[in-house]
């Protein structure tokens, strides 16, 4: 589980079936003060969140499977969460 | 997920038998200073080899993903430990000025 804030948006055409109709968000990682930690990662947001808007993710690969309904799909990370 | 730009490709001349046909590139992983162009070279992250079947070329966007996922979309047992899901058409990335 990681506390993010969403930084911007990603399109792409080519890519993993389960991928498909899903939004992709760019986040930065934040530390307990809201302080930027770590390296940019993607994930795929079915809740909607909006730009700069602090997030909770989780990185569980099989939970995420469910969501996109595809046993397949190499996808991790996911928006699970609005933090207020 | 981890965006990063394609550097380059890697041929195997032997390999394990799971990996026949497989192409392999180079990816530099995309810092927030890669991702607001403002460093339009690589980011300082070592660079992972990822398979990839979407047919990703050098200086692509890519996403990449890394771990026992990467295993997923095979119906087979494989060693693989990073693989791309996606070839970025159009991205933004900002972060805000007052944190």
């Amino acid at each position: 589980m990681i506390l993010a804030r969403i930084d911007g948006y990603a399109t792409a055409s080519i890519a993993h079936p389960s991928l498909k109709g899903q939004k992709i968000v760019l986040c930065t990682g934040v530390d307990e003060n809201g302080v930027d930690c770590g390296m940019p990662f993607a994930a795929v947001d079915p809740i909607g969140a909006g730009q700069h808007s602090k997030v909770f993710i989780t990185t569980d690969g099989s939970w995420t499977q469910n969501t996109v309904h595809d046993k397949t799909s190499p996808i991790r990370n996911q928006v699970i969460g609005l933090i207020d | 997920m981890k965006p990063g730009r394609v550097i380059g490709t890697v041929t195997l001349s032997h390999a394990a038998q799971q990996f026949r046909g497989a192409r392999w590139i180079l990816v530099s992983p995309m810092g927030a200073d890669e991702l607001t162009k403002k460093n339009l070279g690589m980011s300082q992250a070592s660079t992972p080899v990822v398979y990839d079947r979407l047919g990703a070329g050098v200086g692509d966007e890519v996403l990449y993903v890394e771990g026992a996922e990467a295993t997923q979309p095979f119906d087979h047992p494989i060693p693989l430990d990073a693989i791309t899901v996606a070839l970025l058409d159009t991205y933004n990335y900002s972060v805000p000025e007052q944190q």
